[in-house]
């Protein structure tokens, strides 16, 4: 068996080797050795296309093809007219129909291209969990690698970077490079990402408490939070678009609604103190810290879906740092501002509870 | 005094009171058989956590990773009777232009770090910024280990254990000058002091070949026979085991008490009551935390018997520790050991990707100890370590075949090798698949070590272990 012989031991004195030159030694680089039959083994377990009814499937190619084919033939219809009114109104038609097609092409075309990168991530995520559970040797060094180039094209990740390769040795296995990477380079993305966060829900929260209109809060909402997830997104090294961040948003809100329940009877304890503090402030306050509250949420399952390595018990962002931040924000601008316009507090609905159960 | 100076002073007092108690003690039980890296492993871990502050070879040591050790000194220890472990000669022994191990130990040897750190709870920091954590360690000669299992048993019991271990592996024929000596004498007869001391020469000597034999045979009781100390020439150290089948079919209580037997036996029991018992009672009394070293190459190289030997020994000592409840070692000493640690020592010469099957190779050669052993409320973890790497891993070619091997100076010849030892198997192989099998571990001299921090192979991972969660 070839197998046995390689099991056999060998030792060569170096100073031998070099006289005779029969044996090739290289400093190993962990990062080129990615076993060739593990790919093998990968590219053989594929996912069974799933067979939706026949019907069914035509619908969006078929609604689609329609939408488009009657915006073209109208678009076409408009423009003949335009010609036969004034032929430079025509041609001006044509600019502008032509502009439409391409920046919407391009737009479509960015939006595929982001959701593609979060495909991509989601995928790493899953490669990297996997790895993580073996007992490999020289699989991941590939990939971190690559992955820091992923990321350093949005971000500057050099001196984080710098902390990586110091810190880790030739003779780590998989697992280990991975948590080394997660704890240094990650760990320090992820600093950036919670001050992210903090900014905008504090902002957020201070614009709910000081916005006279419920309204508007809705949309104070969706458009500070989605800011934060362009922003959060780019940080992880794959940036979404306005389209690619529809698509985050509902993966956002799907885990959230998963998360929520377990997620709930952590806090509760935590979420007690905040209701003892905000009962002492203003009900437009009170809703300030809770829409902070939902978009520190927002922000912290964003930051899992983007992190390539994912978060442990240990690393795991905690939301009470981030309401402490909030609360301290909001009470302390609109404490200032209510000095100013020397309104009069409203009590908070907690308190009147309490004093009505008395 | 006034009211408010009253007030200060008290406050004063208290906060001292807060202070000295967030200045934490640990103490560590390094264990292991001799030559299984014990001095290495001290005076690397005490290295580790002198260059602590600044060196970013720790990714695994949260305290080192989060920049939060001050600093690290070794203190003059208190206790003056038991000399200091000598880490700057070891230090010296390692960097020197000629660099060699630090020799093998032959006594007692102890050493306190302390340990000065940025407090990072949120009660205690306001009471007080920074605060230090006291390490002792300590070394002793691994031969002195295989006393402990001595404890428990009675000389009948002991001398049963060395009867059977004469019928396995080459004991037998190394022990034949011993047993043509003591097959002369009457052991059921009265004494007489010349014969036995004869006996008793001849019986240590035996211990010595078993020690130097090629066989590498672990369990060599009683361990003061090979290493005396203080306790050389001494007569306490004049018995033997009773390997008679006859006599040990028989009660003892029947001969008289000068018999040769009876006297062996209380020989035996000073012996276990005034050498061994006290030396544990110090060194356990008082140890929060224990790492055993295990050195499976040795036992890789050497084959089966071998592999057993070391396995019986090793699961003695196990036991010995028994952590659980009702355990004689808690009762003797009470000792509050909360974390073990199980580490396969020398790992820098095994290739990086076979380190797990090391790991896997000592968990199963434990497996049976530890099945048997109920740790109650202890946390337990194994894996594979180097104190002081001193190989780095190659890809060579051979035969057309990419091996991964390591690269090292080698300790007989002091030449530059490259070696492929051979594969680990993660599971026990059979007797039969151990004749099959061959391993050539070589010993790796040290080479180019700077007087700085040393290189290791996952010492974060014991620091953190044995000492991450003693930091407030
Ligand atoms: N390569 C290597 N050899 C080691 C290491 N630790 C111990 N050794 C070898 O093992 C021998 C015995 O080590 P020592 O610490 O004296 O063992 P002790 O008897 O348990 O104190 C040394 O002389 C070295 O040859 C290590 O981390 N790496
Ligand atoms: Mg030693």
């Amino acid at each position: 068996m070839s197998n046995e012989q390689q099991d056999k031991p060998v030792k060569i004195s170096l100073e031998k080797i070099k006289s005779q030159d029969k044996i090739e030694v290289t400093p190993i680089n962990p990062l080129q050795l990615v076993e060739e039959n593990e790919q093998q083994e990968a590219a053989q377990i594929v996912f069974k296309e799933q067979t939706k009814g026949g019907i069914k499937r035509l619908f969006w190619p078929a609604f689609s093809t329609l939408v488009i084919g009657a915006a073209t033939f109208q678009t076409y219809q408009f423009i003949q007219e335009l010609f036969l009114t004034n032929a430079m109104l025509g041609m001006a038609g044509i600019v502008v129909a032509g502009a439409a097609l391409v920046s919407g092409g391009v737009a479509l075309f960015n939006g595929w291209r982001a959701r593609r990168r979060l495909a991509n991530r989601q995928s790493a995520q899953q490669e990297f969990k996997r790895i993580l559970q073996q007992d490999s040797y020289g699989k991941a060094g590939h990939s971190l690698q690559e992955l820091t180039q992923e990321i350093s094209e949005y971000v500057e990740i050099s001196v984080l970077e710098k902390k990586y390769q110091s810190a880790k040795q030739q003779v780590h296995n998989d697992h280990e490079l991975i948590q080394i990477y997660s704890n240094s380079v990650l760990a320090g993305l992820d600093k950036m990402a919670l001050d992210i966060i903090s900014k905008h829900a504090s902002e957020a929260a201070v614009m709910v408490a000081l916005s006279p209109l419920a309204i508007a809060d809705m949309a104070l909402v969706a458009w500070r939070s989605s800011k934060m997830i362009q922003e959060l997104s780019r940080l992880y090294g794959c940036p979404q678009t306005a389209f690619g961040r529809i698509d985050m948003t509902k993966q956002v809100f799907k885990n959230m609604m998963l998360a929520g329940a377990s997620e709930l009877v952590a806090e509760a304890g935590v979420e007690m103190l905040g209701k003892t503090l905000t009962a002492s402030v203003s009900t437009k306050v009170a809703q300030g810290i809770g829409i902070g509250v939902l978009i520190s949420r927002m922000g912290i399952q964003t930051m899992s879906l983007c992190r390539p390595i994912e978060f442990t018990e240990q690393n795991k962002p905690r939301l009470s740092h981030l309401r402490k931040a909030i609360y301290n924000k909001v009470v302390g601008i609109v404490k200032n501002t209510d000095r100013d316009k020397n309104e009069e507090r409203v009590k908070s609905p907690i308190i009147d509870d309490i004093t009505q159960n008395d | 005094m006034s009211e408010k100076d009253w007030f200060k002073e008290s406050y004063y007092t208290a906060k001292q009171l807060v202070e000295r108690g967030l200045d934490k003690h640990v103490r560590i039980a390094v264990t292991g058989l001799s030559c299984s890296g014990k001095t290495a492993f001290i005076t690397s871990f005490i290295n580790q956590l002198l260059f602590a502050a600044d060196n970013d070879r720790l990714p695994f040591f949260d305290m080192s990773k989060q920049q939060r050790i001050v600093g690290a000194k070794i203190q003059a220890y208190p206790d003056l009777h038991i000399p200091e472990f000598r880490y700057s000669a070891a230090i010296e022994y390692l960097t020197a232009s000629e660099p060699q191990w630090p020799p093998s130990t032959s006594s007692i040897a102890q050493s306190q770090i302390k340990i000065r750190y940025k407090v990072s709870n949120r009660w205690y920091k306001k009471a007080k910024e920074f605060s230090s954590l006291t390490v002792d360690i300590v070394d002793y000669p691994g031969e002195w280990l295989l006393d402990l299992p001595l404890l428990r048993m009675s000389f009948k019991q002991w001398s049963t254990q060395c009867t059977e271990c004469l019928g396995r592996g080459s004991r037998k024929e190394l022990a034949q000058d011993w047993l043509d000596s003591q097959n002369k004498t009457q052991l059921s007869e009265m004494y007489d002091e010349q014969s036995v001391s004869e006996i008793a020469q001849s019986y240590r000597a035996f211990l010595q070949r078993c020690k130097q034999s090629k066989a590498n045979i672990s369990l060599i009781q009683p361990g003061r026979f090979i290493l005396p100390g203080e306790l050389a020439g001494a007569p306490v150290l004049d018995f033997f085991p009773v390997v008679d089948e006859s006599i040990l079919a028989q009660d003892w209580s029947s001969f008289e008490a000068e018999s040769t037997v009876r006297v062996l036996e209380k020989r035996f029991n000073y012996y276990r009551d005034k050498v061994v018992k006290p030396f544990f009672y110090e060194y356990f009394s008082k140890v929060d935390r224990q790492i055993l070293l295990v050195d499976c190459l040795s036992v890789l190289n050497s084959g089966y018997e071998s592999y057993r030997d070391m396995q019986f020994t090793l699961s003695q000592l196990l036991q010995s520790f028994n952590y659980g409840q009702s355990n004689w070692v808690k009762r003797l000493f009470n000792p509050s050991i909360d974390k073990l640690m199980i580490a396969a020592t020398k790992s820098d010469h095994v290739p990086p990707e076979q380190h797990r099957n090391l790991e896997a190779f000592m968990q199963n050669m434990l497996q049976q100890a530890r099945n048997d052993i109920r740790y109650e409320g202890i946390k337990m973890e194994s894996m594979a370590i180097s104190s002081i790497n001193v190989t780095q891993p190659v890809m060579a070619e051979h035969d057309g075949k990419k091996l991964m091997c390591v690269q090292g100076v080698e300790q007989s010849t002091k030449e530059t090798i490259i070696n492929f030892p051979g594969k680990i198997p993660q599971q026990p192989p059979t007797k039969q698949q151990w004749s099959d099998l061959e391993f050539d571990f070589v010993n790796f001299a040290p080479s180019n070590l700077s007087p700085g921090a040393l290189p290791h192979i996952r010492m974060d991972k014991v620091l953190h272990f044995l000492l991450g969660d003693k930091f407030l």
